[in-house]
């Protein structure tokens, strides 16, 4: 016989429900007992929100000078100034160089020491023009205020990075990206800097105090939500639920229907 | 309960004589049940519910993912309504989520996230009820699917499909209503949308969507205690007026069957309510009510509190709907951007096409389809015995090109997502779409067609292979042969499915043989 015994159904049933039960519940119960901690970067002693730093050793400058030589040279030109192939970065101010060196974006990308060389030779280039930042972002999000940073964070860059900062298409081939693995200093930069398509925030828009609550908020909450209730589905929201829905809820159910009834 | 029905139905005697009867002694159970009938007479409309005859074949459960999910939905429903404020008051937000730690939100958000974090297994549930929603909705489509593909919409089922296709829009509607409920960022955005596909209805729509609203959006706050009567109240009681209407015809028209042995337009075969298939499908409840509370607890499932509390000026990119109204938003985000401007008036075409026409058109034809199935074929005989799939090729292709039209525009709800995924331009995923909502279709439906001649031509199709016995020779060689079938095992002996409109003739003359144990047959 294929069917199954039905007198073994209703049992299997309960039993299959309480243990299903028992474990959801033990898992969201839990959750209410945990109070959030949100995570601050520890990492600034200095008590304004952004400490810009702007002067660099003669030593740093000659490491630089041979890193972008090496690395650089053959499109931006030996002393950065440009060529068919590769903007003119003089003036660009250190924290233009040192972003686009440290996420990745120009080749070498890892140590962020390098990039911070880097910057500083590019620096001692030329002055910084002034709608440039003069110095790179070390971040305080220890006093920021995440409650702020997230008001901000929804006014200002939730339009193209998502609300969960997961990055998304915007029109005509650009992209927003995520803002899962930025450092704080990365994050002010773009803020500050507007790399690409997105635009600058400058002084005038949002205050250092504002850009630190916003850092605060994507490396705090952005970077690590709180993702009580099971399986986070990627924050890019009901398309991916209705797949689980419709593949795990209705599919699973229908084999479920499949081995309970007649198939002829 | 042996004695119930038949003994006690004609006897409407003694207030007095509750424990003995004819007799006998009566059970405490009994003496109860006789009590309530002497006074209502359920015997008899009780035998009838519990002689209802089920047909024990698996998509016939569908139905019943879809009814167990309701139930599913009230219950977790009713304890959402417990802690839940409907109220667009502003409230400062004191909890257990940090980052929103003095936060000035709605009462409706800041409840929302209250029971996320602070009220026990509060989360849990609230996850359960969204997850049932989607499956519920998921069960109607498959269980829709199964009535349009089988034919069982046919005369005398018209009703019953009527119905059900309304269940459908309204779950549709409720499941909308309770999504914005929340009042987060994400559900603002899609309020803000049907705003202004209210607002798209040529001449009433600026007044509609006011009265609507309370006002120009977001109006005056009314609109979440409006929303908030009509998901917790109005729309699941009728809902279920509407499943206990269903269930009644089907009882009173009793189930469709497939074609096969001993099955014949004039009887149904399968189990009985009482005892087999009440012991079948409790089981299955518990399946339903297990897989719900294990993607409750197990998956998450819109986690408002990341997206924080509603602003109307703020928005956020990749803001898509529900799954199920998702064909909806995915017609809206393909429109071709087409406005009228004349008499002082604008019409956004854009907006008012596939925001209001379209599902109103949908809606119409899927309520006319026996109809217009019977225009077409001028078939208005009454049917009991379902079609298979494959035998009606035109119908079939038709619904397969429906659905891969719908599928196309759910798809078309994450434009930006697929964009982003495949690292193509936005535009050109966007035209993409124009085209392929066109071609998809067209190309399924052809196919469908193709594939179903082809099928209903095969002879013998879906016969069984026999199992191979190996043997070995005494010099060492191997050969097999077919083993002899197995008692119960006479797949052979079934007529290979007939063609619909003869299968009267055919089927009365064969199979009045013996069925299954448990198996029985009733007339109609
Ligand atoms: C393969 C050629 C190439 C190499 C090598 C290269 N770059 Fe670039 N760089 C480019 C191009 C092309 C752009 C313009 C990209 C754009 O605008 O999207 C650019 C842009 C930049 C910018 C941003 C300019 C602006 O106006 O915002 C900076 C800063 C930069 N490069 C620094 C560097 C540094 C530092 C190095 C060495 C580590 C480097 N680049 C190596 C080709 C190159
Ligand atoms: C108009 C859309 C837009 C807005 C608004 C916007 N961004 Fe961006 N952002 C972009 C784009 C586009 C890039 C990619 C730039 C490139 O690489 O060409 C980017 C890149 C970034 C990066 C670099 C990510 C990485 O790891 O490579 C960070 C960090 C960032 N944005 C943060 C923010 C913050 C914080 C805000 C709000 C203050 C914001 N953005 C607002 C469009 C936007
Ligand atoms: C037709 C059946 C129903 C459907 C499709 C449905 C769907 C939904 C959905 C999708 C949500 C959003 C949940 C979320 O926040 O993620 C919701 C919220 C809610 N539902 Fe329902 N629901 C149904 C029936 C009911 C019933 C019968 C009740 C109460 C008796 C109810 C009470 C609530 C309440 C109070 C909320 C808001 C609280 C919250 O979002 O956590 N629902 N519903």
């Amino acid at each position: 016989m294929r069917r199954p015994h039905l007198r073994s159904l209703l049992p299997a049933g309960v039993v299959a429900l309480a243990a299903v039960g028992g474990l959801a519940f033990s898992l969201t119960a839990g959750a209410v007992g945990r109070s959030t901690s949100v995570q601050t970067a520890a990492d600034s002693l200095t008590p304004p929100p952004i400490h810009y730093v702007t002067h660099f050793t003669t030593g740093q400058v000659k490491e630089g000078e041979v890193l972008f030589e090496a690395n650089c040279s053959t499109c931006h030109g030996t002393r950065a100034e440009g060529s068919a192939v590769a903007p003119d970065l003089q003036g660009l101010g250190p924290a233009t160089v040192d972003f686009w060196v440290s996420t990745g974006r120009m080749p070498l990308a890892d140590s962020s020491a390098q990039a911070t060389d880097i910057a500083a030779f590019v620096a001692s280039l030329a002055p910084t023009a002034p709608s440039y930042p003069d110095g790179i972002p070390y971040v305080n999000t220890k006093d920021a205020n995440l409650q702020l940073g997230m008001r901000l964070f929804v006014l200002n860059c939730a339009a193209c990075h998502t609300i969960t900062g997961a990055g998304d298409a915007l029109a005509d081939g650009a992209y927003a990206p995520s803002l899962h693995r930025a450092t704080s200093t990365q994050v002010a930069e773009a803020i500050r800097t507007g790399p690409g398509n997105m635009p600058v925030f400058g002084p005038g828009t949002l205050s250092n105090r504002q850009v630190a609550d916003i850092v605060a908020y994507v490396t705090g909450v952005i970077q690590h939500p709180d993702d009580r209730g099971g399986l986070g589905l990627g924050g890019i929201g009901p398309v991916a639920e209705g797949f689980v829905a419709l593949l795990f809820g209705v599919g699973g159910l229908m084999v479920v229907a499949f081995w309970l009834g007649e198939r002829a | 309960m042996s004695t119930m029905p038949e003994t006690s139905a004609g006897t409407a005697s003694g207030n007095g004589a509750v424990a003995v009867r004819n007799g006998r002694k009566q059970s405490p159970l009994d003496a109860g049940l006789t009590w309530l009938d002497d006074r209502l007479g359920v015997a008899k409309g009780g035998r009838t519910f519990l002689d209802k005859i089920f047909p024990d074949h698996w998509s016939f459960l569908l139905g019943e993912i879809a009814l167990y999910s309701f139930v599913v939905l009230v219950a977790t429903g009713v304890f959402l309504t417990l802690y839940f404020v409907p109220s667009a008051a502003q409230v400062v937000y004191h909890g257990r989520y940090k980052p929103l730690d003095g936060v000035k939100m709605s009462a409706a958000y800041a409840s929302t996230v209250h029971i996320s974090f602070g009220v026990r297994s509060g989360l849990v549930i609230r996850q359960m009820h969204h997850w049932a929603a989607d499956v519920f909705i998921g069960a109607i489509a498959v269980h829709m699917c199964r009535i349009f593909f089988t034919g069982a919409f046919r005369k005398p089922r018209e009703l019953n499909w009527i119905i059900g296709v309304t269940l459908l829009f309204l779950a549709i509607v409720n499941g909308f209503l309770g999504y914005s409920l929340p009042d987060d960022l994400i559900s603002g955005t899609g309020l803000r949308i049907a705003y202004s596909i209210i607002l798209s209805i040529p001449l009433v729509g600026s007044y509609l969507a006011e009265f609507v609203f309370g006002g120009v959006f977001p109006g005056n706050g009314d609109i979440i205690q409006r929303m908030f009567i009509l998901h917790v109240l109005i729309i699941p009681v009728i809902i279920a007026g509407l499943i206990g209407a269903h269930l009644a015809l089907l009882v009173k028209q009793k189930h469709t069957q497939f074609p096969g042995k001993g099955r014949t337009e004039q009887n149904v075969v399968g189990s009985p309510m009482f005892p087999t298939f009440m012991a079948k499908t409790t089981g299955f409840f518990f399946m339903v009510a297990g897989v719900l509370w294990l993607l409750g607890g197990l998956a998450q499932i819109n986690p408002i509190w990341q997206f924080g509390p509603y602003i109307p000026y703020k928005v956020s990119y990749a803001v898509q709907p529900d799954w199920y109204m998702g064909w909806l938003d995915g017609a809206l985000r393909i429109m071709p951007s087409w406005e009228f401007a004349g008499f002082g008036h604008t019409i956004p075409f854009e907006v008012f096409l596939p925001g209001v026409l379209f599902p109103g058109l949908t809606a119409t034809l899927f309520v006319l389809w026996p109809f217009i199935e019977q225009k077409l074929t001028g078939d208005r005989a009454e049917h009991h015995l379902l079609d298979r799939p494959r035998d009606r090729p035109r119908r079939t292709a038709i619904g397969a090109a429906a659905l891969s039209f719908y599928f196309v525009l759910f798809c078309a709800s994450s434009t930006d997502l697929l964009a982003n995924f495949f690292g193509i331009s936005l535009n050109i995923v966007l035209w993409s779409f124009r085209f392929l909502v066109i071609i998809v279709p067209i190309v399924v439906g052809l196919f469908t067609y193709r594939i179903c001649l082809d099928m209903a031509g095969a002879p013998r199709v879906g016969k069984r292979k026999r199992a191979m016995v190996v043997l070995r020779t005494p010099e060492g060689e191997y050969y097999t042969v077919e083993s002899e079938p197995r008692p119960g095992e006479g797949h052979e002996e079934l007529e290979p499915a007939p063609v619909p409109d003869f299968i009267e003739g055919i089927a009365e003359g064969n199979g009045a043989g013996e069925t299954e144990p448990g198996v029985r047959r009733v007339g109609r």
